[in-house]
């Protein structure tokens, strides 16, 4: 798993992707932290977050959408797939170096925190379960990016299915109010108000789970249909 | 080496492989032979366990692909159709990548990818992207991510596609070399390339195999057929004329009326007699000129055709 880990992290970056996925998160995150922080003079670091929490969904398949289909229309998914690597260890290389790409921009917007940090007080426990949730919900993300990625061998169905998973999950609760606890956004709320909300914390292990087992249930089915 | 026991791949209810049985020993060079769409690639695929049988198991040196993937995967190296390759990798940081894949250990991993860019001429480009490589080396790169690991058995899906000939020719001669150290299973649709390098063929159309034997068998197995080319100047129209005496022959026919007034005719004989002779002597005697006079010798080609045709009268019967 660690050589898969090392070989798309590497790729990441010796291509444009990662610097543009980061470049934009960041570039996005100044907007809402001028907007949402500095314009009103406070120091909610998490304010910033919300915001970005809606962003995610646009650029989150910039990292997932050519994990398996880019591998799968070059060909180089012979490559992988008959080598002794099992399709498991495949699978959770691939979504553990799209995470770390995540965490390294998230652990960027801590400048931001920083420039707080020098003019005032902002409450640090907030600040963590923010910084916690958010990434929970990125890792829920990314399941379902790669899970899209899986099942085709074009990129932009992948991201474009991504986006449009992303935006119903978004407003589901606007159908229903008994949706609400399905929907992933709606979940990260809770984060920032400084509580390490458990259930919301199982909630998206599970959907991160589910997609990540999708995913290898879609790849060792397309051994046999291929 | 190799066992392919009873293996069938249906898509949907296309037969791509039909019930195929063979087995491959320890050190032989095979090559796979089919026109397009015969088979080879599914069957190599499923022999590196990219794809799965609906029916039937393969073993490699003694391991399931299905059931042993593990081990058994760890025995093949694989070169696919088309060379797939990472193009933002450098050559050395693929081929480290593959021995990564293939469980190289940490220890021996430097002196692995050195030996494997030593055999396969790598050394030179080892530092250059492999996008800004010319075809000829990405067929070396890509053979190189097969021979990583040191695998027993290599699996080359249409080695020499799209090179050169002067680059087919060096690939030729590396399969060879190679060959002294693995078993090597190719698939072509070039048949002097079989021949060639191959010490058994099989010959493979509509998903069945239609034969395996060693290239020369194949070749005198086809030479039933005795055909002799003629071409003569024959003035007077006396051709059937002096043929007639001559015993054996069983068919004359005209094969190209030349613009300088010579004609090529093809004169099929009963097997095992040479009436060559004879044709000479008659000719010369009624006048007729001979510009050339050969034995067809039949050649991989031949039998290859002769196989799939018959296969295809068969399916129509």
């Amino acid at each position: 798993m660690w050589a898969i880990i090392k070989k798309e992290v590497k790729s990441y970056f010796l291509t444009p992707i990662g610097y543009v996925f980061i470049g934009l998160f960041l570039a996005m995150c100044s907007v809402f932290f001028y907007l949402d922080v500095i314009q009103y003079g406070s120091v909610q670091f998490e304010y910033m977050y919300y915001s970005a929490a809606t962003i995610l969904t646009f650029i989150i398949p910039i990292l997932t959408m050519r994990m398996f289909a880019e591998e799968r229309k070059n060909g180089t998914e012979q490559l992988l797939f008959t080598s002794p690597r099992s399709i498991t260890s495949i699978v959770f290389g691939k979504f553990l170096s799209a995470a770390f790409v995540m965490l390294i921009a998230e652990l960027f917007t801590l400048v931001y925190l920083a420039i707080l940090f020098y003019f005032g007080t902002p409450h640090i426990q907030t600040v963590l379960t923010t910084i916690l949730g958010f990434f929970m919900l990125s890792l829920a993300y990314i399941s379902f990016g790669m899970f899209a990625s899986s099942i085709t061998e074009n990129q932009i169905i992948a991201g474009v299915v991504t986006i449009g998973f992303f935006i119903i999950t978004w407003f589901l609760p606007n159908f229903s109010t008994e949706l609400t606890s399905f929907s992933l956004i709606n979940m990260f709320n809770k984060f920032p108000s400084g509580l390490i909300a458990l259930e919301e914390i199982a909630m998206y292990l599970t959907f991160t789970a589910l997609f990540i087992i999708l995913t290898i249930i879609v790849l060792q089915r397309k051994k046999s249909i291929k | 080496m190799i066992e392919v026991k009873n293996v069938t791949k249906k898509y949907g209810s296309f037969v791509a492989v039909d019930n195929i049985s063979f087995d491959i020993k320890e050190g032989e060079i095979v090559g796979f032979l089919g026109p397009n769409g015969a088979g080879k690639s599914t069957t190599m695929n499923m022999i590196t366990g990219f794809i799965e049988p609906t029916e039937g198991t393969i073993l490699v040196n003694g391991y399931d692909i299905q059931k042993k993937a593990r081990k058994a995967k760890k025995e093949i190296g694989y070169m696919p159709e088309g060379v797939p390759l990472y193009n933002d990798l450098t050559v050395k940081e693929f081929i480290s990548y593959m021995a990564d894949l293939k469980l190289v250990k940490r220890k021996e991993k430097k002196q692995v990818i050195e030996n494997v860019m030593e055999d396969t001429n790598l050394i030179d480009v080892q530092n250059k992207l492999i996008k800004n490589l010319s075809r000829g080396y990405k067929q070396r790169v890509s053979m190189a991510g097969a021979l990583v690991g040191n695998p027993k058995v290599l699996i080359l899906d249409e080695p020499t596609v799209g090179l050169d000939p002067k680059q087919i020719t060096e690939i030729r001669n590396l399969i060879k070399s190679l060959g002294k150290k693995h078993t090597v299973i190719l698939s072509s649709h070039i048949l002097s390339e079989v021949s060639q390098i191959c010490e058994k063929v099989i010959i493979i159309n509509s998903g069945k195999i239609v034969a395996i034997d060693t290239p020369e068998n194949l070749e005198n197995n086809t030479k039933k057929e005795n055909i002799i080319t003629v071409t003569v100047e024959d003035l007077e129209n006396k051709i059937e004329e002096a043929i007639k005496p001559i015993e054996g022959i069983e068919e004359m026919k005209l094969q190209k009326d030349n613009e300088d007034g010579t004609k090529q005719y093809s004169i099929k004989t009963k097997a095992d007699i040479d009436i060559r002779k004879n044709i000479f002597e008659n000719f010369a005697k009624e006048g007729i000129t001979i510009f050339e006079l050969k034995k067809s010798e039949a050649t991989l080609e031949d039998a290859f055709m002769n196989l799939v045709k018959n296969e295809e009268k068969g399916g129509e019967e």
